[in-house]
């Protein structure tokens, strides 16, 4: 083999290495200043004027034009409270206290991000328009069929889910410490 | 296999430099893509989105609940102005974003004392109005975003009007 056969071949294969190398990563949401709280994950940096390339990279493929945290924290969920992956065939029972923040939103979305189509047109609930019970906590059901009563968010059967947990103006104590704020719990009922 | 050391070597260098230009240009590439869906109504100019849907989701991850007003923007010939007008009662918000997708500039309606508000966005060096309130940018591109919280998703439509106050537009006269 000739000199700049091998000298070709490797810079193929370098090109190809790089662009791998740079997809992956730039592809996880978990840097510095990621906070996990139960399934839910968020990062600082959404928002922010990175400090390094790879950050901004990152943080501009996991969350283009969010907000930074003082204004808007957004948490994502892709596994239920035991760790499993958030499956549409399945029954989940979504629930929580109303939440530290001006306003708040829980949006279901497919794996890549984006909305599913579903004949109720349904995608969120929110903090205006959920019912506090007794126990001043709040519930939804998430499934691929309406359930008979209460609040319903539709999953989609034959594919995973995620949620994206959206906290407008969070107040002082939850900005304090993100880790230990009490998050809503997604809690499988059955499939 | 000796004579692939030198090969190898330079296949790595050419991977580290890869990765490198390609991890830098990936916020540009995205932001340029996000501009285009973005700006429909033209650069320079406010486009004031319908909600979300499944089928109208330009961005990845839309909240279905906020009405977006959108802004792309280019000052290669000059500084442009945003006039914000908040909506009574509803959380509204101005952000605005460079081509490498880092934040220069947010407000929301709290913060404007509920009362309409301009921003200037310009280069450095570019002639701006007197008494402006001046965002500067080391970039011609950008977007600007607004986000309206609606009390309901069918409201959109009587907000049309004021949501139409909210403007985007070069600044033609500096003085």
């Amino acid at each position: 083999m000739k000199s700049w056969h091998r000298y070709a071949i490797t810079l193929v294969g370098g090109l190809a290495v790089g662009l791998g190398a740079a997809w992956a990563l730039t592809d996880s949401g978990l840097r510095d200043g990621a906070v996990e709280n139960g399934p839910w994950s968020t990062s600082l940096g959404y928002g922010t004027k990175a400090t390094d390339p790879i950050t901004r990279a990152v943080v501009a493929r996991a969350g283009l034009l969010a907000l930074p945290a003082k204004e808007t924290v957004y948490w994502s969920a892709q596994t239920d409270a035991a760790g499993a992956t958030l499956d549409g065939n399945c029954r989940y029972r979504l629930s929580g206290a109303p939440l530290d923040a001006r306003w708040w939103s829980v949006t279901i979305y497919d794996e890549a991000g984006y909305l599913v189509a579903n004949p109720a047109k349904l995608w969120s609930v929110n903090g205006a328009n959920v019912v506090l019970d007794t126990k001043g906590e709040w519930r939804v059901t998430i499934a691929p069929t309406k359930p008979a009563g209460g609040a319903w968010l539709p999953g989609t059967k034959g594919q995973p889910f995620h949620l994206t947990l959206r906290m407008y103006n969070p107040g002082k104590a939850f900005r304090a410490d993100p880790q230990k704020a009490a998050l809503p719990q997604i809690v499988k009922e059955g499939c | 296999m000796r004579s692939w050391l030198g090969p190898l070597a330079f296949g790595l260098i050419v991977a580290a430099a890869t990765a490198y230009a390609a991890i830098s240009a990936i916020p540009y590439g995205l932001m340029s893509v996000a501009m285009e869906r973005l700006g429909q109504g033209g650069v320079n100019r406010m486009s004031y989105a319908n909600l979300a849907t499944a089928a109208y989701q330009p961005v990845v991850r839309p909240s279905p609940d906020l009405a977006y007003s959108s802004c792309s923007y280019d000052l290669s010939e000059g500084p442009i102005s945003i006039d914000v007008t908040p909506v009574e009662g509803r959380y509204s918000s101005l952000s605005i974003f460079d081509a490498a997708t880092d934040v220069i500039f947010v407000r929301n309606d709290v913060e404007a004392g509920g009362k309409p508000f301009r921003i200037v966005v310009a280069r450095a060096g570019q002639t701006v109005p007197k008494g402006a309130e001046i965002v500067r940018t080391n970039h011609d591109y950008g977007i600007a975003l607004i986000r309206l919280l609606l009390k309901d998703p069918a409201e959109i439509g009587a907000l049309d009007t004021v949501r139409r106050q909210s403007s985007c537009r070069p600044v033609t006269n500096p003085k």
